[in-house]
């Protein structure tokens, strides 16, 4: 079957009423917790692992799709009206489109963020559909050498290339591999890191360590700063949505642009949305008619960034799907998801999980309809949310964590564990230390060591298998440019 | 707390971790990679790493965001930490005995007051409103188990 047919049956699916809920539900979720200041699509994920034993796979997966996206939709309403990105990525829409909310144009910034991200979406998804098959065809002649290093690529790219400082990230890689080798080593059967704790053999779930950090963490250091009550103002929805025909002609090539930087970048182990976020507002600063406008309130600095972090959202689901390497905190929790229902990720998946794959690809194209149709009518409710106050805002959360982590295993333990991840959350917060190299080393850790014991059992206990053969060699000598390049550039840079 | 207590607080992890290596029993099965050898390679790592960043810090190279303009604690920043994680006790220690819709309020309430809302009424009523609402949605919608909602349900 080509791509196309299997996109058509895919569609087929996710036009189902009930997936088709499930892919509504997943949007207007995904959009409020993009909305909501403190909670983000991973923890989202997370808190509903626990509904994975009750519904299929199917439902279960566009519903974190739509969240996946709506987040990405939902966080550029933030950033506009209260100046507040809820990550790295929406920075240029929270410096541009506050200051347009600010002269009388929040509509028009809200409008051309969403039609954006809409455009973006549908670009990234498009070439999702028609790339992820060549990908998959490549990953096939993979061994577990090569799945070896294009781990330690990926958590290297995402360490070390990532967040403010490479140090803090490898210390944060290697926490979360650390707790990734908590419990019963599957091939032997030996306990390590275990304490003697029976509650602790099975390993640490990944919801309560992604729950604990994102969102204790965050209330504890929200609350521990006491400047969130005094939070900032929330700008009025003032100006019209629809766009003039000058916006338009701002926008468009902005759209697209940022489309064409986030996708490809997205896709990459390092890429994540920061960077062509940064370079699609750049761009625009560079080709636009009216540079003066820049850090004033110019729409194409909100159009492109936009397009560029929604296109990005889509890049970042190809190594999930393709190859079953997460590339950003939410990835890793899909990862684990996958795992929930016993479906094993990497190229094998199209074949396996054909009709899961393509329905969940459909259900990104309608989950853009969906966002699009969401979020501008609906805009006055999302600013209405934007008013809680945060005592109640981040009771709920909590609560809400609390009864995701105790209702997945009934476990007093698992809720204790979640608080202390939370106090870790805080210090990472506080001393910058990145959270997403612990995520995805706790779950790439124990993957990689499987790995990397099945390549020394293929070449009899030869270690020169990672480096002669092509792939794998390729792929390490990448890892190792990696962390050897950037402080060297620093250095010439300093002469 | 400063980075360099973080560094000292993740030598202390290194040194426990180390000594869990040092406890995983030897594997009778024949193969070329042991339980041990990931285990002490990631810990071997860490410590290298903590040792740095434990310079570094020393040098005061290190940040802190408190230290940042408009990020610093107001007054009362270790109450509010410490009524949150009050509110996380509370929970453990009541979901057995009283089921989840009052020690989640009492966690709410926790929550509640890390965010400067006094422990009165209106937060006991918001909070069991909220608890209550979660409750409803995972448990009695959802499925999700959450156990009894209120003790005489017990």
């Amino acid at each position: 079957m080509s791509s196309f047919d299997a996109l058509l049956a895919g569609f087929g699916n996710a036009l189902q009423p009930v997936t088709l809920m499930w892919g509504f539900v997943g949007c207007f979720v995904g959009t409020l917790v993009g909305v909501l200041p403190g909670i983000g699509p991973a923890l989202t994920i997370a808190l509903l692992l626990p509904l994975t034993y009750h519904v299929p796979a199917t439902s279960m997966f566009v519903m974190f799709a739509g969240i996946y996206y709506g987040a990405a939709y939902g966080g550029s309403t933030t950033s506009i009206l209260i100046k507040t990105p809820g990550e790295a990525a929406s920075m240029m829409t929270a410096l541009e489109g506050n200051k347009m909310a600010r002269r009388g144009r929040a509509g028009q910034a809200l409008a051309t963020a969403a039609i954006g991200s809409f455009v973006a979406g549908t670009i990234g998804t498009l070439a999702l559909t028609f790339f992820a098959p060549l990908v998959v065809d490549a990953a096939l002649a993979f061994g577990p050498a090569e799945y070896f290093s294009l781990m330690i690529l990926s958590v290297v790219a995402v360490s070390a290339v990532l967040g403010n400082s490479m140090l803090r990230g490898l210390i944060a890689l290697m926490l979360g591999a650390l707790l990734g080798l908590v419990g019963i080593d599957l091939q032997t059967g030996q306990p390590r890191f275990t304490f003697g704790q029976a509650a602790l053999l099975d390993g640490i779930e990944v919801t309560v360590a992604a729950v604990g950090i994102f969102a204790v963490g965050e209330a504890l250091y929200l609350g521990w700063q006491g400047r969130e009550s005094k939070a900032g103002e929330v700008m009025k929805l003032s100006g019209s949505l629809w766009m003039s025909k000058s916006d338009w002609a701002r926008s468009w090539k902005a759209w697209l642009r940022g489309a064409f930087y986030g996708f490809p970048i997205g896709a990459m182990p390092a890429g994540g949305a920061e960077l062509p976020t940064l370079l699609s507002y750049y761009t625009e600063k560079k080709l636009s008619k009216h540079p003066e406008e820049f850090g004033h309130g110019a729409i194409e600095g909100v159009a492109g960034p936009e397009a560029a972090n929604n296109a990005a959202a889509a890049g970042v689901l190809m190594p999930l799907l393709t190859l079953g390497i997460p590339t950003s905190a939410t990835a890793a929790i899909m990862l684990s998801a996958f795992e929930g229902y016993g479906i094993q990720t990497g190229p094998q998946l199209f074949a396996s999980q054909g009709s899961l794959v393509w329905t969940l690809i459909a259900s990104l194209y309608i989950g853009n309809v969906i966002l699009l149709v969401l979020n501008l009518p609906l805009v006055g409710l999302w600013v209405k949310l934007l008013k809680i106050p945060p005592p109640w805002l981040y009771a709920g959360i909590i609560v809400i964590s609390t009864a995701g982590v105790y209702g997945a295993g009934n476990s007093i333990f698992n809720v204790g564990l979640l608080f202390a991840f939370g106090l870790i959350g805080y210090a990472m917060r506080r001393f910058d230390f990145p959270a997403a190299p612990l995520i995805v080393g706790l779950i790439l850790a124990p993957m990689a060591e499987q790995s990397m014991r099945q390549a020394l059992t293929i070449s009899m206990g030869n270690w020169t298998t990672f480096l002669t053969r092509p792939l794998s060699g390729s792929l390490l000598a990448i890892a190792a440019l990696l962390l050897i390049a950037p402080p060297l550039w620093r250095k010439i840079r300093n002469r | 707390m400063t980075p360099f207590r973080i560094a000292l607080l993740l030598a202390t992890l290194c040194a426990v971790a180390a000594w869990q290596v040092g406890v995983i029993p030897e594997s009778l099965m024949q193969m070329t990679v042991g339980p041990t050898l990931v285990p002490a390679v990631v810990v071997g790592g860490l410590a290298v790493l903590t040792l740095v960043y434990g310079v570094s810090a020393w040098r005061g190279r290190q940040s802190d965001e408190s230290l940042a303009e408009d990020q610093s604690a107001l007054p009362g920043a270790n109450t509010r930490l410490l009524s949150l994680l009050a509110g996380g006790v509370a929970f453990m220690a009541l979901v057995g005995p009283l089921g989840f819709i009052i020690p989640g309020t009492l966690c709410g309430m926790g929550v509640a007051r890390a965010f400067d809302a006094p422990f009165h009424l209106k937060s006991a009523i918001v909070c069991g409103a909220i608890a209550t609402a979660f409750w409803v949605l995972f448990a009695h919608i959802l499925g999700v188990g959450l156990g009894p909602g209120l003790p005489w349900l017990i």
